[in-house]
């Protein structure tokens, strides 16, 4: 919960936009319910009219038609009411959220985690819209006839009504001492949701390693013990509902016996006539049922109580800050002062410095863990450094807007990222990819073969994940995305290693042919390939180590030679 | 290769299915469960029965004591009536408490099975299944069911009973009577029939729709990376709105029909009464009734539509729960087509450790990606496998460690044919670093032992003891925090950091026959160094095989096997892989 909001989130509050359905859905409880009870009372007038033989049953017939026909609309403008209520407000709330997630920074996205996300936005929902589409409704009626029930016993007599009424706190008491134990048990069984998301997913996702493995039976473990504790949560809940329903009927039904037991003692006493005695008994069958129900709808209350706690943290967050406006044309030029990124105690990077000046090429290169990956993240603003600077043609980055620095400065990740959308749709991702930018990303990532080898070409759907493409192929998928963006600065994670070496030279080729004067920052282990650039940064340990050419620093830096040496043999084949 | 797409399943035999199957289908579920209903269906009958003896108790009291002033008697009724609310109370407790059971065992034990059968599955039943969607059946489907277990089912079955009851009654009484009463019903009923293909298809729709956004938000989230390095947070906000505007749009559809059962019960509820009067009246007039007669026959009637009138909501919940066991029961009722079969049907032969007999293979709906392939591998040697990006080397990789299955031929591992073996013996022999490596959020620890019981013991002194012994322990240093060194919460871990974890949880199995598909290209060449020794270090009978880009990887292999365009050849030296390499057109 952010320290910002203080004020507890009220579930009532998500009914206020639409509070005209509510009333809406209201009137149609109320006529539905006020109609219906005009039904007994045709039905006696018929027989009382027949006694006296003045029956005109066509006109009762009539009337009864017309009543029960009401009753039928009414009814179902209800029912249309409450699911068009719940429903809408269900969208409403999803679109909130999904909203603020697109909104999220990376760093914040991963510490919500995207299983608990996911449950906001389905179960979660879903329990926020049990109340609107059951809650409402019953909420109203019963309180309605509570009232009204109320009021018909205190006109008849005030004594027995009160006798009667002084029944409703033990309820509420009831009521809100379960609540307050449904509540953490709700929110318990909740985050069990969160859990078992997160292993149906990693075992989806991992399923060809468990496969390899023969772990099926290590997930199913996993997957075992978090059920059963959403089994044992479930019983719990359970056990308490399990007793108030009861408990309301039983303190409920008390009415009928107090009035029984009271009321009789006041007709043998005389101070109340039988016929009033009598009223008062039909009545007060009016008045147990609406609180039978409301004992029913506390657990969806109380349900939905905690899940829109959950989802109310998530729309409480406050939204990163972003309030660059530079939206300028960039000429390329990259430049790093003294960055630090921190994972909690330990540095990735540290004091990180260089510059990259616009149309030249640089390569980052340094052994695994060496926090080359972390060093992209921050130059594109996907990590927030802990201080230090990241120059975008000498202004920091946090000045630029972000669409038009992402438009302008693009990455391709070292690991497939693959939309389930077509071929075409993955490349020209980046909103602003026109036709031809496609085309000539394409020809430059050397795809245009394997997309004319397809039959449907780029209209090809990617399967879920890319399950079917190789990874060479995916890699340069994600490039021609990364290209067809037209960007003034490249960068590269990785790139070459799923590449061969001829495919990679004709794709730098391509590149300078295709998109002249664009700087490229590419994250490398291949020395070879940093021959090539205007100049190599070696990172060890999160800490530039050296920088220079790539001749320069074989001269100069003995951890840089060693890696050459390590190469000598390891040029890739073609 | 089966079909194992959940919702083209869907499309094939949805015109086929009748409701009321899918209702027979549900009943194996509640199977062990039949002692816990049969009290549930006592202690629901007991309650209703109570519930009718109240006012019938109020009402003998007053006519027998409170008019006469005996209040002596209004207490004992008074007590009478406390006995019978404690017994209501008793048996309603009874009746939510042992159906909520059922319920909840009833989930747990749904779930399980539905992970499990998505353990059992094959690899490419989650190439065309979207994540998001299978989580959803899972967890919400389910749930749906649970939901009408627990509240809905016994309040069906003691409804149904007592409509029985009642109905029986009113025939009892006068039959003509009770036939005109009892019209509606079947007017009840042919109305239901008539509209149970459009409420199935409805609320099917609804439930597709919701599986549908789960995936949309499982696959945006998964993606955020690039939906944020390409600016297209509005790329989640549209996609997301479209689905949920799609979901929101089939709920509403669903609710629509669902919510026409309630009012045209009472409808029917209503009509039987003005139709008890007409035809009532009329009797009187024919004099073959009563008056007073009349006024406890359209009471008793009213005891006949109130219980429907409920089934009327509650055939909703039902609706959607049927819905709901569709989809779950789709999942399970899917097998396995990468079935083991028995020692004896397996054909013996093969030369050496692994050999392909002439093995095609493509993926579902796509081109061959293998074809009439043959090759033998040997214990002890290494082998490179090179070729062009998609020419089938990780195919050729996948079908070694039995992922899929060759549409023809036969793979031998052993001498045996590949599928005669159990999961747990062949998974054993073979190691595959795969070419995406996969962490599991835990430590470090947790994902070098993963599938690894052997170890899971093993202190962490014991442990370190045991990968220095196998060279591996100097790899695991670089992690800041060692084996405890958490994975997820470190940032973004690189792949060359995942692939070295994956390396070393693939050599701590100590397989026979180990797979590395480009397993070590993002890892720099000093570390790589340390990799090779390590495998240099592995027993002798050991057979690699290795798929690189890195000539040097190729150089130290005994034999270069050629992959491209379906064929699998053996190069024989390097120059002539490497020429082979230069002069074939590249197929992807």
């Amino acid at each position: 919960m952010p320290p910002l909001s203080t004020q507890k989130p009220k579930i009532i509050d998500i009914l206020k936009p639409y509070w005209g359905f509510v009333a809406l859905l209201s009137l149609c409880t109320i006529a539905g319910n006020a109609l219906g009870l005009f039904i007994p009372k045709l039905i006696a007038r018929g027989i009382d009219t027949f006694a006296r033989g003045t029956l005109d049953l066509d006109r009762i017939a009539l009337e009864f038609l017309g009543i029960s026909l009401a009753v039928l609309v009414s009814t179902y403008l209800q029912g249309a009411f409450q699911t068009y209520l719940s429903e809408r407000a269900a969208r409403d709330l999803r679109g909130r959220l999904a909203d603020k997630i697109s909104r999220m920074s990376y760093a914040r996205l991963e510490k919500e985690t995207p299983s608990k996300l996911l449950t906001n936005l389905t179960s979660d929902i879903e329990a926020v819209k049990m109340l609107a589409s059951q809650g409402v409704a019953t909420v109203v009626s019963s309180v309605i006839l509570i009232i009204g029930a109320s009021a018909l016993l205190f006109s008849i007599d005030w004594r027995l009504a009160l006798a009667v009424l002084a029944l409703l706190p033990i309820i509420a008491i009831v009521l809100s001492l379960v609540f307050r134990r449904l509540g953490p048990l709700f929110k318990r069984g909740q985050e069990i949701i969160d859990r078992l998301n997160g292993i149906i997913s990693q075992s989806i996702v991992g399923a060809a390693l468990v496969r390899v493995v023969d772990a099926q039976g290590l997930e199913l473990g996993k997957f075992h013990g978090e059920n059963l504790q959403a089994r044992e949560n479930g019983m719990r809940v359970l056990k308490l509902f399990c007793v108030v329903i009861p408990t309301v009927g039983i303190v409920a039904n008390m009415a009928a016996l107090v009035i029984l037991a009271l009321g009789g003692r006041f007709v043998i006493a005389g101070t109340l006539s039988i016929g009033d005695f009598i009223a008062f008994n039909s009545y007060v069958i009016i008045l147990i049922f609406p609180i039978i129900m409301l004992g029913f709808v506390s657990q969806i209350v109380s349900r939905a109580q905690t899940s829109y706690a959950r989802i109310a943290e998530i729309l409480g967050l406050e939204d990163e800050k972003d309030d660059g406006r530079d939206a300028s044309q960039l000429r390329g030029d990259l430049e790093v002062r003294g960055l630090t990124v921190s994972y909690g105690e330990k540095d990735a990077l540290r004091d990180v410095s260089f510059s990259i000046p616009a149309g030249t090429r640089a390569a980052i290169v340094g052994p695994t863990a060496a926090g080359k990956t972390q060093l992209l993240y921050a130059l594109i603003g996907l990590i927030k450094p802990r201080s230090g600077q990241v120059l975008y043609d000498g202004k920091p980055l946090e000045s630029y807007a972000k669409d038009a620095l992402h438009a302008q400065a693009a990455i391709v990740f070292q690991d497939s990222v693959m939309f389930n959308l077509s071929l075409r749709e993955n490349v020209a991702f980046g909103r602003t990819a026109s036709a031809e930018a496609v085309d000539r990303a394409i020809q430059t990532a050397e795809l245009a073969d394997f997309v004319a080898s397809l039959p449907q070409g780029l209209d090809t759907m990617v399967s879920e994940r890319g399950t079917t493409l190789s990874g060479g192929q995916k890699q340069r998928i994600m490039l021609a995305r990364a290209l067809a963006l037209n960007p003034r600065i490249l960068f590269l994670d990785d790139f070459t290693a799923r590449v061969d070496a001829a495919t990679e030279a004709r794709i730098l080729a391509n590149l300078e042919k295709n998109y002249p004067g664009i700087t490229l920052v590419s994250v490398t282990q291949k020395v070879q390939s940093a021959e090539r650039f205007d100049q190599v940064i070696l990172l060890m340990e999160g800490e530039v180590l050296a920088q220079g050419t790539h001749a320069e620093l074989a001269e100069s830096s003995p951890e840089y030679a060693q890696i050459v040496e390590s190469q000598k043999s390891t040029h890739t084949y073609e | 290769m089966n079909n194992y797409s959940l919702n083209e399943i869907l499309k094939e035999d949805e015109a086929k299915k009748a409701p009321a199957s899918a209702w027979k289908k549900m009943l194996p579920l509640l199977r062990g469960e039949k002692r816990g209903l049969a009290i549930a269906f006592v202690a629901v009958i007991a309650n209703s029965g109570l519930n009718l003896a109240g006012p019938l108790v109020i009402g003998h009291a007053i006519d027998r004591y409170v008019v006469k002033g005996d209040y002596h008697g209004v207490l004992v009724s008074s007590g009478l009536l406390l006995a019978i609310y404690l017994g209501a109370f008793i048996a309603n407790y009874i009746q939510m408490r042992v159906m909520g059971g059922v319920a909840q065992r009833t989930l747990w034990r749904l779930r399980n099975d539905l992970f499990a059968k998505l353990q059992e599955l094959p690899l490419a039943f989650f190439a065309v299944n979207k994540t998001g969607d299978l989580i959803s059946r899972i967890n919400s489907d389910t749930d749906r069911l649970n939901q009408f277990f627990s509240q809905g089912l016994m309040r069906f079955a003691g409804n149904i009973f007592l409509i029985i009851g009642a109905g029986l009654f009113i025939l009892f009484i006068n039959w003509q009577l009770g036939v005109a009463a009892l019209l509606p019903a079947v007017g009840i009923f042919i109305f239901t029939r008539l509209i149970s293909r459009l409420v199935a298809r409805r609320n099917a729709g609804s439930l597709r729709a919701g599986g549908l956004l789960s995936a949309e938000v499982q696959e945006s989230i998964a993606n955020f990376k690039v939906v944020l390095a390409f600016n297209r947070r509005d790329y989640f906000r549209s996609h997301f709105a479209e689905a949920n505007q799609a979901a929101f749009r089939s709920a509403v559809g669903a609710g629509y029909v669902n919510e026409l059962f309630t009012p045209v019960f009472e409808f029917a509820g209503n009509v039987a009464q003005l139709i008890v009067l007409g035809v009532g009246l009329y009797l009187i007039t024919q004099g073959q009734f009563a008056i007073g007669l009349l006024v406890s026959f359209v009471l008793y009637v009213t005891r006949f539509y109130d219980p429907l009138r409920e089934m009327a909501r509650l055939w909703s919940t039902f609706q959607v729960a049927l819905a709901a066991w569709d989809r779950v029961s789709r999942i399970l009722h899917l097998s396995s087509d990468l079935a083991v079969i028995p020692a004896s049907e397996g054909k013996k032969g093969g030369r050496g450790v692994i050999d392909f007999e002439r093995v095609s293979f493509a993926y579902p709906g796509g081109r061959e990606v293998l074809r009439d392939a043959s090759f033998a591998f040997e214990r002890g040697k290494t082998y490179a496998l090179v070729g062009p990006t998609g020419g089938g080397k990780t195919t050729t990789a996948s079908l070694i460690a039995r992922l899929y299955d060759p549409t023809a031929g036969t793979v031998y591992l052993d001498g045996r044919d590949i599928r005669s073996y159990d999961p747990a013996e062949r998974s054993k022999k073979i190691g595959f670093i795969l070419q995406e490596p996969f962490l599991f959020s835990g430590t470090v620890r947790d994902n070098i032992l993963y599938g690894n019981p052997g170890y899971a013991g093993l202190s962490e002194e014991a442990l370190k003891k045991v990968l220095a012994e196998a060279g591996l322990g100097s790899l695991l240093e670089r992690f800041k925090g060692g084996l405890s060194a958490s994975v997820d919460a470190s940032g973004a871990l690189s792949l060359g950091e995942k692939q070295i974890i994956a390396f070393v949880r693939a050599v701590l199995r100590k397989p026979e026959i180990l797979i590395l598909d480009e397993a070590t290209a993002n890892i720099d060449t000093v570390t790589e160094k340390i990799l090779e020794d390590i495998l240099a270090k592995l027993p002798p009978t050991t057979t690699k095989v290795v798929i690189a880009h890195r000539l040097n990887t190729i150089a130290s292999a005994d034999d270069i096997f050629f992959v491209n365009a379906g064929e699998i050849r053996e190069a024989g030296s390097m120059e002539h892989a490497v020429d082979m390499l230069l002069h074939h057109k590249r197929q992807s």
